[in-house]
C-alpha cells in the first residue's frame, strides 16, 4: 500500500538488532572449529540485513553442521538425517516470505541426502544453503563421507578410503536451472561473510558449499593451504568478489570470472587444486517454483472446502434404487 | 474568354463571402463531401471498428473488441483454411453486415441476441450445414457483450465500461486484502481464546476435537495437561480492543459490496454532474478515514508490530485532513459523465476544482459540436473554446490524467483509456462523438474521424504519473502523421482520359467544415472550365507569407454524390479558422517535442559552435598520454608500499581475518575478546603472559596473531618463548 498513512507508520518504528540477538544457545562445537566461523558469518549477516528473528527460519538435518539451528535465536527445525531440503521446500512453499537457510553438511546432504539435493537444485526456490563440507562425518566420530579424500583412514575404511571424493560444485552445475553456485573457505572470514551475503541476496536456490576444517578428526588436511596463500584462486568480479587490499597482498592469485559463463565455472570447478574462492554462477534471471506455483496465499476453510468439493465432484454416485441395501457385486 | 474577370469574382468571394456572377457552379455544397471520404459511401457496408462489442469482464482486450475482430477470431477457429472454408467465411462477413445493419436500424442488445436476429436474414437454407455451424457458434463466441454504434451515446457507454472494468479489479485487490487480513486477525484472537483459560476447559477442549472423536479421549485429564504447559499469555486488553475494532470496520465496510463481478460496483458511484460527486465524496470521507486505518491498525497487529508509545499518536492524529491521493488507491473512484448539453451549467462550475483537488473521480466531458457558431455570431468559430480545450486546461493544472479523442479513435486507444482508469487519482476524459445529425452530412462516425484527422480534435494523452517531464508524460499516439501539419493522404482519381491519378493530398480543418451544412457559405464550387494556376491546395495557401498569397485562392477537393471531383474555394474567414486550428496543434506538437522551439534553437547553438571549433586547432593531443601515465605511476605506489607497522613490538591480532573458532578465547578470555562481528581483537595485553600470546599465536588456526615482543622482562621462559614466537612475527 503506497498510502501516506502507511509510510508514516512504517517508518516510525523500525527495529534493530545486535549481533548477539541472534545467538542461540553456546556452541558445543569443538575449538578450532569452522563451524564456528560460519555461525559468526551468519550472525552477522542477520545484523547486517535487518532479518527479523521471527521471520528467519533455520532449518538442518543431522550432524555437526546441523547443530546450526540450535545456536540460532531465530526459528529453526533440526530435521532428520537427509532431509533438510525437502523440510526448508515445505517451508518455503507455506510460507514464501519467510528468510528460509539451510545448514546440511557433506554427508547429510551428499550422501543420504543426494536425491533430495538434486531435485532441490531444480526447483530453484529461494533458500539459501550451506553445505558445511569438513569432508568427514563427525559427529558421529570419523565415517568417510563422499567427500572424504581418497586413503582417507576412517572406522568405515581402515584401509584408506577407496572412491574418489565427489565434487558437490561440479554436480550443482550439472543440473539444470541452477541459478547460484559459490564456494567460501572458513580460514577467510571476509570472504566467506561476502559470499553467504550474495547468496543470501539472490533471489533462488544460493548454494555455497564453504570448506571447513575438522580439527578433531582432519587436523592436518588444509595445512597446505593454509600455510600457501598461493593455492587459492580467488575469483574476482564486478558482478562477484572484490576482495580488499590487505586480502589481495596475501592471497595474489586471483582470476577475473564473470559469475554468468556456465561453462568456465563448471571449468574452474572441476580444478581443485588451488581451491576456488568465490562466485562460481550467478544467474538472477532463473525463476523460483514458488512463484511459479502461486506458493503462499492463505488457506482459508472456504478454500478448503471448495477443493474437496471440486475433487469429489469429478465422482458420480448413482442412487440405489432399493434404500438401506448395497449393491451386490455382478 | 477574359480570365482576368473571371478570375476576380473568385478572390471577391474569397474575401468577401459573396458570390456575384455565374462563374460558381450552382452545386448544393451539402451534398458535397471531402475527396478523402469518397470511399466511406455506405458506411454500414465497411467493415471497419464499430459497432464495438463491450466486454464483461475485463481481460487483454480492454473495455470491448470491434465486431469485424469478433469475426474474423471465429472465421479462424471455424472455417478450414483454404478452399473449403471460404463459404463459411463469406457467410460470416454476410453475417456481420447484417448485424451491423441491424445495429444501424436501432437494434440493441448482446452480440448473441443480434447473431441469432441476424442469422435467419441470411439467404442460408434450413438443413444447409453451415447453418447448424453458425448457430452453434452463437453459443461459444470469442467475446460476447452489449454492441455499442458510434452514436452520441458512445462515449458515455465505453467510458463506463472502462471505469467498471477498473473498479473490478479494484475490487479484487481489496478484498485480497481485507480477507487476509480478517483471516489474521481472527487467527491472532483465536490463537489467544486457544492459549486462555477458558479455551482450555475440559469442554472447549471436546469442541476442538469434534464429534467423530468425541468418545475417545478423557478432556478433563487432556484439559489438566494442556493447562500444565502452554505459557499464561494473555492477550493485553488494549490490543484485544484494537483488533476487535479493526475486524469490526473491515467487516462492515460498504465500499465494496463482494469480490465477486456481479456484486462488486457498489451503489452511488455514478454521477451527472460534479456537484452531486463532490457532495457524496465529502460525506464519505469520514468512512474513509475508518476504512483506513482499520487496515493499517490490522496489519501492524497482524505482524506484530504495533509499538503503543509510537502508534497511538499517529492514528489519532490521523483523520479527514491527512488523506491524500494515494490513500484512496484500494477504495473506489466516482464517475461522472457529464452530458454534452449540460458542460456549461451550474453544477459543473466546479469541474476543475474538483480534478484539482485530487479527488478520485474519473470524469467523461462530451464535445457535442465543433462547429458551432460562436458567440459573435456571423460566422466566427469559437473553436469550442468552453469545451473542447478543456482538456488542454486541464493538463495545464497537472496532477491528473487527461484523455482527448474523438470516439472514432476510441477503440485502438482503449489501452491508454484503462490505464487512465486505473491510475490513482483524478482523470479526464473529454470525447467528440461526432456532429450532430441535422448539420452533419456524414455520419456521426466520420465527423469524429474527420475531426481528429483536420487537427480541430485531435487525440492527445498526458499522464501526470508516467514520469517526471513532457518527454515521459505527453504524447500524441493515435494522431496521423503527428510530426506533419496536416495529415497526409493520397486521392486515386480517373481523369479525362480515364488514366489513374494519384494526388497527395493533405486533410485539413477546412475539408472537416465541408460536411457541416452549416457552413456552406464559406465554400464555392469552380467549375472545371475556370481552374486556373492560381489555385492552390488549402495546405499549401496556408504556408505562404501575406506577400506570396495575394492573388492565389485555396481550394479543397471534394465529390458529389456520383463520385466526380470537384475543385471548392475557401473562402478567407474558414482560412482564419484553419490556422488557429494550426497554432493550436503546433502547441501540442511542442509539448510532444516535435519542432520543440528551444531544443531547435539550442541544437542551431550547438551546430553553430562545433562548426567554429572544427576549423580551430586542437590542443596537443601528444602530451596528454604521459600526463596519465605519470599519474598512475603515483597511484600505484603507495598501494605497493606494505604497511611497516608489521615489524612493531607491539603485539596484535589482523582481527579480519579471524574465523571466531574460539581457540585464542579458550586461552585468556581476558586478554582476547571479540568485536561486534565476532572476530577476535587484544582487548587487555595486561590481562596476560607472553606465554598466552605465544601459545595462542601457536593454536591460532590462520596464524594471525602476532606477539611482538615482550613486555615483560622478568617473566620466565623467555628464551624459548622468543624462538616459538619467530615465526609469528
Amino acid at each position: 500500500m503506497g498510502s501516506a498513512l502507511h509510510h508514516c507508520v512504517i517508518r516510525l518504528h523500525e527495529e534493530h538488532h545486535a549481533l548477539e540477538d541472534y545467538q542461540g544457545g553456546v556452541p558445543r562445537w569443538c575449538n578450532g572449529c569452522g563451524d564456528n566461523a560460519i555461525l559468526a558469518a551468519v550472525q552477522r549477516l542477520c545484523r547486517d540485513e535487518d532479518l527479523a528473528p521471527e521471520r528467519t527460519v533455520f532449518v538442518s538435518g543431522i550432524g555437526c553442521s546441523s547443530r546450526f539451528p540450535h545456536y540460532m535465536r531465530t526459528y529453526g527445525f533440526h530435521g532428520i538425517h537427509g532431509r533438510a531440503f525437502p523440510l526448508a521446500e515445505g517451508v518455503k512453499m507455506a510460507r514464501p516470505d519467510l528468510h528460509v537457510f539451510v545448514n546440511t553438511g557433506d554427508g547429510d546432504c551428499c550422501s543420504i541426502g543426494a536425491a533430495h539435493w538434486i531435485h532441490a537444485i531444480r526447483y530453484n526456490m529461494n533458500l539459501t544453503v550451506i553445505l558445511h563440507d569438513n569432508h568427514v562425518y563427525g559427529l558421529t566420530k570419523k565415517q568417510a563421507s563422499p567427500t572424504s579424500p581418497t586413503g582417507f583412514k576412517s572406522n568405515t575404511t581402515p584401509r584408506g578410503a577407496v572412491l574418489q571424493a565427489l565434487n558437490p560444485l561440479t554436480v550443482t552445475l550439472g543440473v539444470q536451472n541452477a541459478s547460484f553456485v559459490a564456494q567460501g573457505v572458513d580460514w577467510m572470514p571476509e570472504q566467506l561473510y561476502d559470499i553467504i551475503r550474495r547468496a543470501y541476496r539472490h533471489r533462488g536456490f544460493s548454494f555455497v558449499r564453504i570448506i571447513q576444517r575438522c580439527p578433531e578428526f582432519l587436523p592436518k588436511m588444509f595445512e597446505p593451504w593454509l600455510h600457501d596463500p598461493g593455492r587459492t584462486l580467488v575469483l574476482t568480479h564486478e558482478n562477484g568478489l572484490q576482495p580488499s587490499a590487505e586480502v589481495s597482498r596475501i592471497y595474489r592469485n586471483q582470476r577475473e570470472h564473470d559469475p554468468m559463463d556456465l561453462d568456465r565455472a563448471r571449468e574452474i570447478a572441476s580444478a581443485e587444486d588451488p581451491i576456488p574462492v568465490g562466485i562460481l554462477y550467478h544467474n538472477p534471471e532463473i525463476p523460483c517454483y514458488e512463484d511459479l506455483r502461486g506458493a503462499g496465499s492463505p488457506r482459508s476453510p472456504e478454500r478448503t472446502r471448495a477443493g474437496l468439493e471440486a475433487e469429489l465432484d469429478k465422482y458420480t454416485i448413482w442412487p440405489q434404487e432399493d434404500q438401506g441395501k448395497l449393491p451386490q457385486a455382478a | 474568354m477574359d480570365a482576368p474577370t473571371t478570375y476576380n469574382d473568385q478572390l471577391l468571394f474569397h474575401a468577401a463571402g459573396t458570390r456575384s456572377g455565374s462563374g460558381f457552379a450552382d452545386i448544393d455544397i451539402g451534398s458535397l463531401r471531402p475527396a478523402l471520404m469518397a470511399p466511406y459511401k455506405d458506411l454500414d457496408r465497411l467493415r471497419h471498428d464499430f459497432p464495438l462489442v463491450l466486454l464483461d469482464e475485463p481481460g487483454e482486450d480492454g473495455l470491448g473488441l470491434p465486431l469485424s475482430a469478433v469475426i474474423n477470431r471465429l472465421a479462424l477457429d471455424l472455417a478450414p483454411r483454404g478452399v473449403e472454408g471460404e463459404r463459411l467465411r463469406r457467410l460470416l462477413l454476410r453475417l456481420e453486415r447484417e448485424i451491423r445493419s441491424l445495429v444501424a436500424q436501432g437494434h440493441a442488445g448482446r452480440l448473441t441476441e443480434l447473431w441469432t436476429q441476424a442469422l435467419p436474414r441470411l439467404d442460408v437454407a434450413d438443413d444447409d450445414p453451415a447453418r447448424r455451424v453458425l448457430a452453434q457458434a452463437a453459443e461459444s463466441l470469442p467475446a460476447d457483450g452489449e454492441l455499442a454504434p458510434c452514436d452520441e451515446h458512445f462515449p458515455a457507454r465505453a467510458i463506463e465500461q472502462a471505469w467498471r472494468h477498473a473498479q473490478l479489479e479494484k475490487s479484487r485487490a481489496f478484498h485480497g486484502v481485507t480477507d487476509r487480513l480478517m483471516r489474521q486477525l481472527s487467527d491472532i484472537l483465536r490463537a489467544a481464546w486457544v492459549h486462555s483459560q477458558a479455551g482450555q476447559q475440559p469442554r472447549a477442549l471436546q469442541a476442538a476435537v469434534g464429534a467423530a472423536h468425541a468418545a475417545v479421549f478423557d478432556f478433563e485429564q487432556m484439559s489438566r495437561l494442556v493447562a500444565r504447559r502452554t505459557p499464561q499469555d494473555e492477550l493485553p486488553a488494549a490490543r484485544r480492543k484494537r483488533i476487535e475494532w479493526a475486524l469490526d470496520v473491515l467487516s462492515r465496510q460498504a465500499f465494496w459490496p463482494g469480490p465477486r463481478a456481479a456484486e462488486a460496483l457498489p451503489e452511488g458511484l455514478r454521477f451527472d454532474d460534479c456537484a452531486s460527486a463532490m457532495r457524496a465524496f465529502r460525506e464519505r470521507l469520514p468512512q474513509a478515514v475508518e476504512l483506513l486505518k482499520a487496515i493499517e491498525i490490522g496489519e501492524l497487529e497482524a505482524a506484530g508490530r504495533y509499538v503503543e508509545a509510537e502508534h497511538d499518536a499517529v492514528f489519532a492524529g490521523f483523520d479527514v485532513h491527512s488523506l491524500g491521493a494515494e490513500d484512496f488507491a484500494l477504495l473506489p473512484d466516482a464517475l461522472v459523465c457529464i452530458p454534452p448539453e449540460r458542460n456549461d451549467a451550474a453544477e459543473n462550475a466546479g469541474l476543475l476544482d474538483m480534478l484539482s483537488s485530487g479527488m478520485p473521480v474519473k470524469v467523461l466531458v462530451q464535445v457535442s459540436d465543433l462547429l458551432e457558431e460562436s458567440a459573435f455570431g456571423s460566422g466566427h468559430f469559437a473553436f469550442g473554446v468552453r469545451s473542447a480545450r478543456l482538456a488542454t486546461t486541464a493538463m495545464g493544472l497537472g496532477g491528473m490524467f487527461v484523455l482527448q479523442a474523438a470516439a472514432s479513435a476510441l477503440p485502438s486507444l482503449k489501452a491508454r483509456l484503462a490505464l487512465g482508469m486505473a491510475r490513482r487519482g483524478p482523470a479526464l476524459v473529454t470525447v467528440f462523438a461526432g456532429s450532430p445529425a441535422p448539420a452533419a452530412s456524414l455520419p456521426r462516425y466520420l465527423t469524429a474521424a474527420a475531426a481528429a484527422k483536420a487537427r480541430a480534435f485531435p487525440s492527445f494523452c498526458y499522464d501526470a504519473a508516467a514520469g517526471a517531464n513532457w518527454a515521459t508524460r505527453f504524447s500524441l499516439d493515435g494522431n496521423r502523421n503527428a510530426d506533419e501539419d496536416w495529415a497526409l493522404e493520397s486521392v486515386e482519381y480517373a481523369d479525362d482520359g480515364l488514366q489513374r491519378v494519384v494526388e497527395p493530398v493533405a486533410f485539413t480543418y477546412a475539408d472537416f467544415a465541408l460536411t457541416d451544412r452549416r457552413h456552406a457559405a464559406h465554400f464555392a464550387v469552380l467549375p472545371r472550365a475556370r481552374w486556373h494556376a492560381g489555385l492552390l491546395p488549402a495546405a499549401d495557401w496556408l504556408r505562404l507569407t501575406e506577400n506570396e498569397a495575394a492573388g492565389k485562392l485555396p481550394y479543397v477537393l471534394a465529390v458529389d454524390a456520383e463520385d466526380r471531383l470537384h475543385r471548392v474555394i475557401v473562402d478567407s474567414r474558414l482560412m482564419k479558422a484553419a490556422r488557429a486550428c494550426l497554432l493550436l496543434w503546433h502547441r501540442l506538437q511542442e509539448h510532444a517535442g516535435i519542432h520543440d522551439s528551444h531544443a531547435e534553437r539550442l541544437l542551431a547553438a550547438e551546430r553553430a559552435r562545433h562548426a567554429a571549433e572544427a576549423t580551430a586547432p586542437s590542443p596537443a593531443v601528444e602530451t596528454l598520454p604521459a600526463a596519465t601515465t605519470a599519474q598512475a605511476q603515483e597511484a600505484a605506489a603507495p598501494a605497493d608500499a606494505p604497511p611497516a607497522a608489521a615489524a612493531s613490538d607491539e603485539a596484535w591480532i589482523e582481527t579480519v581475518r579471524c574465523p571466531s573458532c574460539n581457540e585464542c578465547q579458550q586461552i585468556n578470555p581476558r586478554m582476547f575478546a571479540y568485536n561486534e562481528n565476532k572476530q577476535a581483537y587484544i582487548k587487555d595485553l595486561s590481562a596476560g603472559t607472553y606465554r598466552d600470546l605465544v601459545e595462542a599465536a601457536e593454536a591460532c588456526q590462520v596464524a594471525i596473531i602476532h606477539p611482538g615482543k615482550p613486555r615483560d622482562p622478568t617473566e620466565p621462559g623467555l628464551e624459548e618463548l622468543l624462538e616459538r614466537a619467530k615465526p609469528f612475527l
